[in-house]
């Protein structure tokens, strides 16, 4: 038996070698200007900032390397990079596939609607465990290099995996809205605009008095608790999984249920 | 002869508009099955309830006695399905294809597959994106027919083919049905079904409106009678007749229906010099037109 799983990151591979190889060299890229930064010329320019607009963009301590790479690598540009293949990924696993006519053949094989969802799954975490290992490995190549010896490898490893799973939850989400309503436009756009209000919410929920809502937000639960800083984070990294399983199941019970679109 | 299809009632509404209204069907081990009509008819969407792509709104359809729903994954281990319109991932080599659909049937001989590819004259290291639509049909065939399923269920499979490849699928439809397989073909091209249908079934707006094997639907049909007289056709007498309807006389010659028995005109004609006498065989699509001439008669009349 095939698996439809090794079969969709194939047909896949372009994008995610791509994305693979991007990721983790904007993020190299990005963690190589950390001796520049650390002279204090960005802190400088962040002291300017009003002191909300530092704790929104995570630039209160831009002179460690935790708190350099917690702001600009990991908390905006390597993660939305990574998310945007995991969000184009999960809506064209059902309703991409959908669209351009190829489901209709694949279903009338002896393969049941839930094992599909389930290995395009399996072929979405796959893909961001790659792209999160490979800013991973990035990380610590540039690490001697870069001054970043005070971040541990177990430190990068966390936030890595955490990476991984915020991809795992937006790709989910978009897998999620494509099964249950076949339209990869419905997927995309939900699963942008999710991003977008959960980005700001974890950003921005302190700053408007509503703290408890940052909870809410995937990427709270990615990097709130700083886990170059502090290590693995197991009940946020339990969060994001559960999350992700919630919407697997969503994915599948909406999709089973439903007619497919010609 | 065991059932191999049964549909009971099946219907299939989508918002206001009606698929498949209360479908009545059943087809046996071995049968070759033409299922014709216009486009829109609810061909595609009894083929996809079949293969529980699309749920009944009501009523059942049943695959070798068992529900089309419940038992799908087993159910299509016995099946050969050919879509409408064949759609695979672009980047991909011919063979690539094939194999990995084989593969979810686990496995099938790689002879059998270049022998039913060098028969439609398909290149199998080709790239799919590269295939022109009827060199595209011809891996739909190959992936329908390569395990040689219980059951064939070919959704128009003559698009986009040449007259010659035509040929070939006609031939292997035939196989399939000495080898015992049952064929469900659908068709707006009539002449395709007629060639190797046991029995045809007309839909029309989710109805089935005709039932009922090749040679007795030609039996009821009308033959298209053209008679060349010596000398001014006989319009009085021709026009008696009941059997003979839509006559129009053109000088010497005579273009009728003839509906029934041929006897009261050859009567007629034999106490006549005829120059030439010409009977036509009357294809699928003229009973199939005259079918729905005739219900459209009925509603004007009722208007």
């Amino acid at each position: 038996m095939p698996d439809i799983m090794t079969r969709t990151l194939w047909e896949g591979r372009r994008a995610l070698t791509g994305f693979t190889v991007g990721t983790a060299l904007v993020g190299a890229l990005y963690a190589g200007f950390y001796p520049q930064v650390a002279d204090g010329a960005m802190g400088q320019a962040a002291q300017g900032f009003s002191p909300a607009l530092r704790a929104a963009l995570r630039m209160e301590d831009l002179t460690s390397a935790a708190g350099y790479l917690g702001s600009s690598v990991f908390g905006i540009i390597v993660p939305l990079i990574a998310v945007g293949w995991g969000i184009a990924t999960g809506a064209r696993a059902i309703a991409g596939d959908e669209e351009a006519g190829h489901l209709d053949l694949l279903l009338a094989h002896p393969v049941s609607r839930t094992k599909v969802v389930l290995h395009r799954f399996a072929a979405l975490t796959a893909g961001a465990a790659l792209i999160a290992g490979a800013v991973w490995v990035a990380m610590l190549a540039v690490r001697p290099g870069a001054n970043l010896d005070d971040i541990g490898v177990d430190g990068f490893a966390a936030q890595c995996l955490a990476l991984a799973l915020l991809v795992v939850v937006f790709g989910t989400l978009a897998l999620a809205i494509g099964a249950a309503t076949g339209s990869r436009g419905a997927a995309l756009g939900g699963s942008a605009a999710t991003v977008v209000l959960t980005y700001a919410a974890q950003a921005l929920a302190g700053q408007i008095g509503a703290g408890a809502l940052r909870h809410l937000s995937p990427f709270h639960h990615y990097i709130g608790a700083e886990p170059l800083r502090h290590g693995f984070q197991w009940a946020d990294l339990a969060t994001l999984a559960g999350t992700a399983l919630v919407l697997l199941v969503v994915a599948v019970t909406t999709f089973d249920r439903r007619d497919l679109a010609t | 002869m065991s059932e191999v299809i049964r549909l009971e009632e099946l219907t299939k509404t989508y918002g206001r508009r009606r698929g498949l209204a209360g479908l009545d069907l059943t087809v046996a081990e071995g049968e070759v099955f033409g299922y014709l009509g216009p486009n829109g008819a609810g061909k595609s969407t009894t083929i996809r309830l079949l293969l529980d792509l699309i749920r009944p709104t009501s009523g059942r359809a049943l695959l070798f006695g068992e529900d089309c729903r419940r038992a799908a994954v087993r159910l299509h281990r016995r099946i050969g399905y050919l879509p409408g319109d064949f759609m695979v991932a672009p980047h991909q080599r011919v063979d690539q294809c094939l194999g990995f659909l084989a593969a979810l049937r686990s496995g099938v001989p790689k002879a059998r597959v270049e022998e039913l590819a060098g028969r439609l004259d398909l290149d199998l290291g080709a790239r799919i994106g590269a295939l022109s639509k009827g060199n595209r049909q011809k891996v739909g065939l190959v992936q329908a027919f390569m395990h040689r399923p219980d059951l064939l269920i070919l959704d128009e499979p003559t698009t986009g083919l040449d007259p010659l490849v035509q040929h070939t699928f006609l031939d292997l439809v035939r196989e399939a049905k000495q080898a015992g397989q049952t064929v469900f073909m659908s068709s707006h091209v009539l002449a395709e079904v007629e060639a190797v249908a046991d029995r045809v079934g007309m839909i029309r707006e989710g109805r089935l409106v005709a039932l009922d094997t090749v040679a007795r639907l030609r039996d009821l049909a009308a033959h298209d009678v053209e008679v060349a007289f010596v000398g001014p056709a006989d319009h009085t007498g021709l026009a008696a007749l009941p059997e003979v309807s839509d006559l129009v006389v053109d000088g010497v010659t005579a273009r009728l229906r003839l509906s029934g028995s041929p006897d009261g005109l050859i009567r007629l004609l034999a106490g006549h010099h005829l120059a030439r006498l010409r009977v036509t065989e009357p294809d699928l699509e003229h009973l199939f037109l005259a079918h729905y001439r005739t219900d459209d008669t009925v509603e004007a009349d009722r208007a």
